[in-house]
């Protein structure tokens, strides 16, 4: 017994002179450190269910794949008096330059051509070319190591904050005016007065998706008689598709230019008026934190898959090639490729933009270019650094009213430069056909970091919906660098190729219904919820469990072994030459009734 | 709760002896409980390990940090008994081999990949230790036939000789790519082995029969058949869980297939 001590009972007559004999009464304190064995709680079924879904559940490491399916258009044709590139073109005035340089014996002739797909292709196979890629004369030494990181490199990244600082800018396509505006200020657009369902209407025309409804609000950025806040009436215009474009409020008769036509502004959707504050959204560009070095990407060719468009390559006879070797060039490829990572992902420690536990990476795909045939442009002195990569969203990709790139991704536009850290080098072999005859600097993109923070999609946040929608997603474009590779234009804003560096892997989801409660009655209110002023409550978006899929199915179930997640996803991903309509969102939906029915 | 104790008038102290039943069971059992059913749980169906894959490449070495590894493979013409008077060179790097049994493929079924060919292929075994009494096979590698460098030979009087494969084969992580890849565990906690020793044999697809190889040629040892099966059978590889990468190394631990090809010989049974 714990509790057992040495007591000393003395006779009462001997504790003081004339003491009394007493009758001695003490108290044993029992005190109760145990409690009833249940029989219950020492048996159990063995559920082999229920100890898969513990572990599942328990488990927070995410080793994630996914294919990709490359599609490239090889658009821009150039040409380049540096030997190892010229000749190594896929020509397209093979029979006419093979004709005047025979003539004329000269060795500048411009044998004009497209890069050969390799200068694209996630993994390089021109390891063994001759005066390219291995000696003699040869552009760099290949290393075979390096066949899957010379032209892109991979990485894990998730969203881990919120820039509202951005400046953005967008082109109305209908009247060509030019709209730009800070992130954080919300959605751009532009006036104009029409008549819709034979009333009187406001419309605003956004170059974006305002992702706004009926019966909603809007703030926006100027007032009207000191009120800024205006109803949602109806959505597009007469036009196909204009609903996610444009929002109507009506004309109840405003005085003034504060609605006429042309009129420019900015808005934010406000789902309660009463309650703008709690209930107004926020816009922003989500940045993405890199979780993974370029060494973790492990990219290996996708066995028996090709994509629908094939292989477009053609034999160069040795009399039609610049140095008269013969050799089979290739313009497009079709290989799919699968990614994963050497390095698994813990996913409890981090949260993410919105401070919730993640449920959502990315796979980040960006250009590296080792071989030069990009970038190279300097930036003015006293920088020695080299513009590289350029980042907009998806409305900036449209070219302008005379076919050219829109001004934004000009060099002198410094919002839209990524500032990824260059790399530069020369070759001896490049000596007299560079700047000056001086050397060609070949300039591409140094490896990203773990922890580096890049720039990702514009988004939008709305506390009292606790959720993110995605307004436009980020792209990057890469341009020819024009010592090596000459296309034509304006070398400042030349003609490029874009590509969205981020693409999303969802490894668990939050549900569709909003919980609400108060912390004095209801346990368990995660830590990211939100005290709503509306509900005087707090407010989420319970977590899913993984593998569980609601009727709505909206959940995730994906296989679950070794004591790991491995969520997996396919990926179109697209290398988009300059004004190419690339808009693969118009789908046909399937008839709700099948017409054979 | 209180208890009534009389006492008499004492001589000496006295110590009392309460004796209080239990029935009941102490406070955290139940967490023990649910420990032991965890144990339970682990001792009987088992708990999730790690079974997963890591590739693992050949590591870098200069110059040019090249990665390659190379094999070759050596045959002998087994119709002539190996003696004393055998010399390295009666192994040769080439399939064809007039005679010869049991390699010894014809310039046609090369240059066609006919079926005895294209069926064979070269096995690698990779083991936890050299003795072969208490070894273990972990993985394989196989490398087929169809890879490799070629020579030249001819398929008929009447043509031009043409380019047949040969066993000298050159793998990295572009061209040929079979067996240049060790997959193993990437996960260290459920089989910590780091040190593999790699022996190799040719799958003869003619006659189906395996021949083994040997790191030297017979003709180098002094004792032509009695050896030790360690140091003849095995190199030794280590990978490297960091860098996921390995290296293989001959018995004096001097690293091999850095640049030079690793060379097997086929061992010819007395």
């Amino acid at each position: 017994m714990g509790n057992r001590q040495d007591i000393r009972v003395i006779l009462g007559s001997l504790r003081y002179k004339s003491a009394p004999d007493t009758t001695l009464l003490f108290n044993v304190p029992l005190i109760q450190t145990a409690k009833e064995n249940v029989e219950f709680d020492k048996s159990l079924d063995v559920n082999l269910e229920q100890v898969f879904d513990n572990e599942r559940q328990n488990s927070d490491i995410i080793r994630p794949t996914c294919k990709f399916s490359l599609l490239f258009q090889n658009a821009y044709s150039g040409f380049t008096n540096y030997p190892p590139f010229e000749n190594n073109l896929y020509y397209l005035n093979a029979d006419s330059a093979a004709a005047l340089q025979c003539l004329s014996g000269a060795t500048t002739i411009s044998w004009t051509g497209v890069p050969q797909y390799n200068e694209f292709d996630f993994i390089r196979t021109d390891y063994n070319v001759s005066g390219y890629t291995q000696p003699p004369n040869e552009h760099l030494n290949f290393i075979p190591k390096s066949a899957s990181s010379y032209n892109w490199n991979f990485f894990v990244s998730y969203g881990y904050e919120n820039d509202y600082t951005k400046p953005m800018s967008a082109t109305d396509k209908k009247t060509n005016i030019i709209l730009n505006w800070i992130v954080g200020d919300g959605i751009p657009f532009i006036i104009e007065n029409t008549v819709y369902n034979g009333r009187n209407t406001v419309s605003f025309r956004c170059p974006v998706k305002h992702g706004m409804s009926v019966g909603e609000f809007v703030k926006l950025s100027f007032s009207y008689n000191g009120t800024d806040l205006f109803q949602i009436d109806s959505l597009g215009v007469s036009t196909f598709g204009s609903e996610e474009y444009v929002f109507n409020i009506i004309d109840v008769g405003y005085l003034g230019g504060t609605f006429n036509n042309g009129v420019t502004g900015t808005a934010k959707r406000v789902i309660l008026n009463e309650h703008e504050d709690d209930t107004i959204s926020t816009y922003y560009v989500r940045r993405n934190k890199i979780l993974t070095e370029s060494e973790n990407a492990v990219l290996v060719n996708a066995g028996f898959e090709q994509n629908i468009f094939g292989e477009k390559k053609k034999y160069e006879s040795s009399g039609y090639t610049p140095n008269q070797v013969a050799r089979v060039s290739i313009k497009e490829g079709s290989q799919s490729y699968t990614l994963s990572f050497n390095k698994d992902i813990r996913v409890n420690p981090i949260r993410d933009n919105q401070k919730r536990p993640i449920t959502e990476l990315f796979f980040t795909v960006i250009y590296k270019g080792y071989f030069g045939w990009m970038f190279g442009i300097p930036r003015a002195y006293p920088s020695t650094d080299y513009f590289g990569l350029r980042e907009g969203w998806e409305f900036n990709l449209p070219l302008n009213s005379s076919g050219l790139p829109s001004s934004w991704w000009s060099t002198s536009n410094s919002d839209s430069d990524c500032n990824f850290p260059m790399g530069s080098y020369t070759t001896p072999i490049s000596s007299g056909y560079g700047p000056g005859s001086g050397l060609i600097t070949f300039t591409y993109v140094e490896s990203l970091k773990e922890g580096d923070i890049i720039d990702g999609d514009y988004c939008e946040w709305n506390d009292y919906d606790q959720q993110e929608k995605v307004i436009s997603n980020l792209f990057h474009k890469l341009t020819f660098n024009p010592f090596s590779f000459r296309i034509g234009g304006n070398v400042a804003n030349q003609l490029g190729y874009y590509y969205q560096p981020h693409h999303v892997l969802t490894t668990r989801v939050y549900s569709d219904y909003i919980e609400d409660g108060d912390i004095r009655n209801v346990v368990g209110i995660p830590d990211y919820s939100h005290f709503s002023t509306t509900k005087n409550l707090f407010i989420w978006r319970d977590l899913y469990p993984y593998g569980f899929v609601d009727s709505g199915n909206i959940g995730v179930s994906y296989p679950f072994l070794n004591g790991v997640h491995y969520p997996f996803k396919n990926i179109i991903f697209r290398i988009i030459p300059e004004g190419t309509n690339y808009n693969e969102q118009t789908i046909i939906a399937d008839p709700t009734i099948d017409p054979c029915e | 709760m209180s208890n009534k104790f009389l006492f008499t008038i004492p001589k000496g102290n006295k110590s009392i002896d309460l004796p209080i039943e239990i029935k009941w069971d102490f406070y955290g059992r139940d967490d023990s409980i649910e420990l032991y059913e965890e144990e339970v749980l682990g001792d009987i169906i088992g708990v999730a390990k790690d079974f997963e894959i890591l590739r693992f490449s050949h590591s870098p070495y200069i110059p040019n940090q090249k990665t390659e590894i190379k094999y070759d493979f050596y045959f002998y013409d087994s119709s002539v008994p190996v003696s004393a008077s055998t010399v390295s060179t009666d192994w040769v790097n080439s399939y064809l081999f007039p005679n010869a049994n049991p390699s010894g493929f014809s310039s046609t079924q090369i240059y066609y990949y006919e079926k005895p060919f294209t069926k064979s292929f070269f096995k690698l075994d990779f083991y936890d230790t050299k003795d072969t009494q208490s070894q273990t096979n972990y993985f394989t590698i196989i490398i087929p036939v169809q890879q490799g460098a070629t020579e030249s030979a001819s398929i008929s009087p009447l043509t031009p000789n043409v380019n047949i494969r040969k066993p000298s084969y050159t793998l990295d992580f572009v061209g040929d790519k079979e067996g240049f890849f060790i997959y193993w565990l990437k996960n260290e906690a459920f089989l910590n082995i780091d040190t593999f020793y790699m022996s190799a044999k040719f799958f003869d697809g003619r006659l189906g029969v395996f021949v083994k190889m040997m790191n030297e040629p017979q003709s180098s040892l002094s004792d032509k058949f009695i050896f030790d099966n360690g140091r003849y059978f095995f190199n030794k590889v280590i990978i490297d869980y960091t860098t996921k990468t390995y290296e293989v190394f001959d018995y004096l631990n001097n690293r091999i297939g850095a640049g030079s090809p690793i060379k097997w010989y086929e061992y010819i049974n007395p």
